[in-house]
């Protein structure tokens, strides 16, 4: 039955992340890309919410709605900091939704903690070709296990990560392999900044002929759905950008009634008006689109025509109203400061990625 | 709960449109190209099959009567003539909200088009010229102007007519008046030769000296029939959408048949231009129809939707500006013959992001809204 209603729960904890947002991600995030890392007190904050450990728990405590709902909220305050919750909920969620019972009960546990950690679902290649329909890394069969070889990246976060989860091409299709951080031919490269999401510490990861055992094959024998990773992290990148689009537009409403040119208002101005309420309008269609991806997830659906059209459409919508955003700003919209120029960074970098991320 | 998922009820009830939407195609055909006939009040296929609309708003165990009402709708643009013809008229709708009962007896089986729109006054009724002065003599009212662009003038039996008025004590103001078809000094103009939607009924009226008694004069306060048009918004929304899949279903079997796949699991390096193009199309048709359904449910929580209204105006009449034309590019040369399913489409297409309140009009109210300006703010 279509509803867009939200259950009292979600209603509960998208407050609570919009309340965090506001108070204390949003003013760190200028910070954040300036030092090129988060702040562990912020990382520790992320953690607190539980949103990540809510991944690991029995099966019900998992929402995809819920979580597209709060990687939203999150990415207000900046993308960086929504990747940071939703890498290792790419990753918990694939176990949980795609992994054996042997590997479920070994992995999910580990999540439970205190303290921020993450684990990373590794898709993206540094090669200009690269497509998830083109991956190169591939992994063979040996006598124990596997041989995995390639290189992945940008990969975020891997000083925190525990695992990755290697998507590679085997046997004519695509698997993936949970492979520890500490295993032999496991090589970090060194952190690289992007364009933008500079607080995520991104290096690729080389996997030099990685002899891993055959229990790591995620839903071993039975194999897995890359696809619905993919879908997943589609959903996950569709929620940030609406995130940022929302912020953007937030920001230049207040911006632009105070700015008087020529006389009157910016606001005032139908060319300046009417894109603010594009900005609204896209907003709005981003959100559903999202939510209509996660809610077929979370039902155990296809989703993956709706989330490549949730992504697709986010992206093209989120670059237009943050370079918007610039423009409304002028001249102050090209100083750094001003957010709006990181959220144009930001934007870019966020629709250029696969994989990663996860509701 | 959020879910998008329709009810078995839904489907049961949107597959009888749509199946009726594939008949209704070979007369929406006629019509176009005979612009100047009226199609009959019913339709011979029509007499025994039930009005999906109908069921819409009374099934049980649907997603309400607002949301299916909408997608029936929408199937039913798609096909692109309604099969069940619709007796009413927006003129009904003011009658009903504002009307002396006494009014609403006297006219309840009439169809009665509603009339806006002049020469010198389309978004903007505060620039209406026609003009309604009281003969205390005869105790009429004696209307003078011109109406134009009028859904149903021709087979409507009268004219809810939106007028300057200046009564007995020189007060003047706004009004409306209910004109019958057949008062003298009322005329209908030939059908207008339009760029699609040739099968609806659209008419100039002219009103010379014609005297209307004081009992159709119905005094609705101008807001509150306004507010008509609230509900009737994401509607259009929805018919633009059904245009815009039209389009779309026919593009991706062309395409289809011509080899090329429309695949959703890959990244933008794994398509054609043409596939990436197609997916886009299909990407701002889902945008836009979520906003419609958005709205209709919001209406469905007793929230008066007045941006979401708007927004879902908005959003489904660029879509079908941006999926019919962009349809058209795709298939090439061959779908530019007249005989072309595409044809028509990119016609009826491009009047939902005009009629009932252009694009940029609900850009104003949805700006005037989010940047809390009123209408004397932002002009």
């Amino acid at each position: 039955m279509i509803s867009f209603e939200l259950t009292e729960e979600q209603r509960l904890a998208q407050t609570m992340a919009a309340q965090l947002a506001r108070s204390t991600l949003r003013p760190a995030a200028r910070d954040a890309d300036e030092h090129l890392a988060i702040p562990p007190s912020i990382l520790k904050e992320i953690w607190a919410t539980g949103i990540v450990q809510s991944q690991a728990g029995a099966e019900a405590t998992r929402s995809a709605t819920l979580n597209a709902i709060l990687l939203e909220e999150l990415a207000v305050a900046g993308a960086s900091f929504a990747i940071a919750a939703a890498a290792p909920i790419g990753f918990l969620s694939a176990i949980a939704s795609q992994g054996s019972d042997a590997q479920k009960k070994a992995l999910l546990p580990l999540f439970a903690g205190d303290s921020y950690q993450s684990a990373a679902v590794a898709i993206v290649e540094p090669d200009f070709a690269f497509d998830v329909s083109a991956i190169r890394t591939a992994a063979v069969k040996t006598t124990n296990g596997y041989r995995l070889s390639g290189i992945k990246g940008p990969v975020p976060l891997t000083r925190y990560c525990s695992h990755f989860l290697v998507v590679a091409r085997f046997e004519d299709r695509l698997q993936a392999f949970i492979v520890e951080r500490d295993a032999k031919g496991v090589i970090i490269g060194e952190k690289r900044p992007n364009i933008g999401l500079r607080a995520l510490e991104t290096a690729t990861v080389t996997f030099d002929n990685v002899e891993v055992s055959i229990g790591v094959r995620l839903g071993e024998f039975a194999g897995c759905d890359v696809q619905w990773i993919v879908d997943s992290a589609r959903t996950a990148f569709a929620a940030i950008m609406t995130g940022i689009s929302r912020a953007v537009m937030e920001f230049v409403i207040p911006y632009t009634k105070e700015r008087v040119v020529h006389g009157a208002a910016l606001a005032q101005k139908q060319v300046i008006a009417f894109r603010l309420a594009d900005m609204r309008i896209e907003t709005d269609a981003m959100r559903w689109m999202t939510w209509k991806a996660a809610a077929i997830l979370e039902k155990g659906g296809d989703a993956t025509r709706q989330a490549q059209l949730a992504c697709t459409y986010a992206r093209e919508q989120a670059m237009w109203i943050v370079d918007e955003g610039v423009q409304m700003l002028g001249g102050h919209g090209y100083l750094r400061d001003n957010p709006v120029e990181m959220w144009y960074r930001d934007a870019r970098t966020v629709s250029a990625l696969e994989g990663v991320v996860g509701v | 709960m959020i879910d998008f998922e329709l009810t078995a009820k839904d489907r049961e009830i949107i597959n009888l449109a749509r199946e009726q939407g594939k008949i209704a195609q070979r007369y929406a055909s006629y019509y176009d190209r005979h612009e100047n006939e009226l199609p009959p009040e019913q339709f011979p296929e029509a007499k025994n099959l039930p009005n999906p609309l109908d069921l819409a708003e009374h099934a049980s165990d649907s997603s309400g009567a607002r949301i299916l009402h909408s997608l029936v709708m929408h199937e039913i643009y798609g096909g692109g003539i309604a099969l069940h013809r619709s007796r009413w008229g927006l003129g009904n709708a003011v009658l009903n909200t504002v009307a002396t009962p006494e009014q609403v007896e006297k006219w309840k089986n009439h169809t009665i088009a509603i009339a806006i729109t002049e020469p010198g006054a389309g978004s903007d009724p505060a620039n209406i010229r026609t003009t309604a002065t009281f003969d205390r003599e005869t105790d009429e009212w004696v209307l003078n102007g011109e109406k134009i662009f009028i859904s149903q003038a021709e087979s409507s039996d009268a004219a809810m007519v939106f007028s300057r008025f200046v009564d007995a004590d020189g007060q003047r103001g706004m009004t409306t008046f209910l004109v019958e078809k057949g008062t003298p000094g009322f005329t209908v103009g030939p059908q207008l030769r339009k760029l699609g939607i040739r099968s609806h009924d659209t008419c100039n009226l002219l009103f010379e000296n014609c005297r209307i008694p004081e009992f159709n004069h119905i005094k609705g306060n101008f807001k509150s029939t306004m507010t008509v048009f609230n509900d009737s918004r994401p509607m259009v929304g929805a018919m633009a959408l059904g245009v815009a899949r039209a389009a779309l279903n026919f593009t991706r079997e062309m395409l289809i048949q011509s080899g090329i796949q429309i695949d959703y699991r890959g990244g933008i390096r794994s398509r054609s231009a043409i596939a990436d193009r197609f997916l886009k199309l299909e990407a701002t048709f889902e945008a836009a129809l979520l906003t419609v359904l958005r709205s209709k449910w919001l209406e469905q929580q007793d929230v008066p939707p007045k941006v979401e209204a708007s927004i879902a105006k908005a959003a489904g009449g660029k879509a079908a500006r941006k999926i019919t034309q962009g349809c058209v590019e795709l298939l090439g040369p061959e779908a530019l013959a007249e005989d072309h399913p595409l044809d028509r489409c990119f016609r009826d297409g491009r009047i939902f992001d005009i009629y009932e309140g252009a694009g940029e009009i609900q850009r104003l109210i949805i700006a005037r809204s989010i940047l809390d300006y009123t209408s004397r703010d932002l002009r």
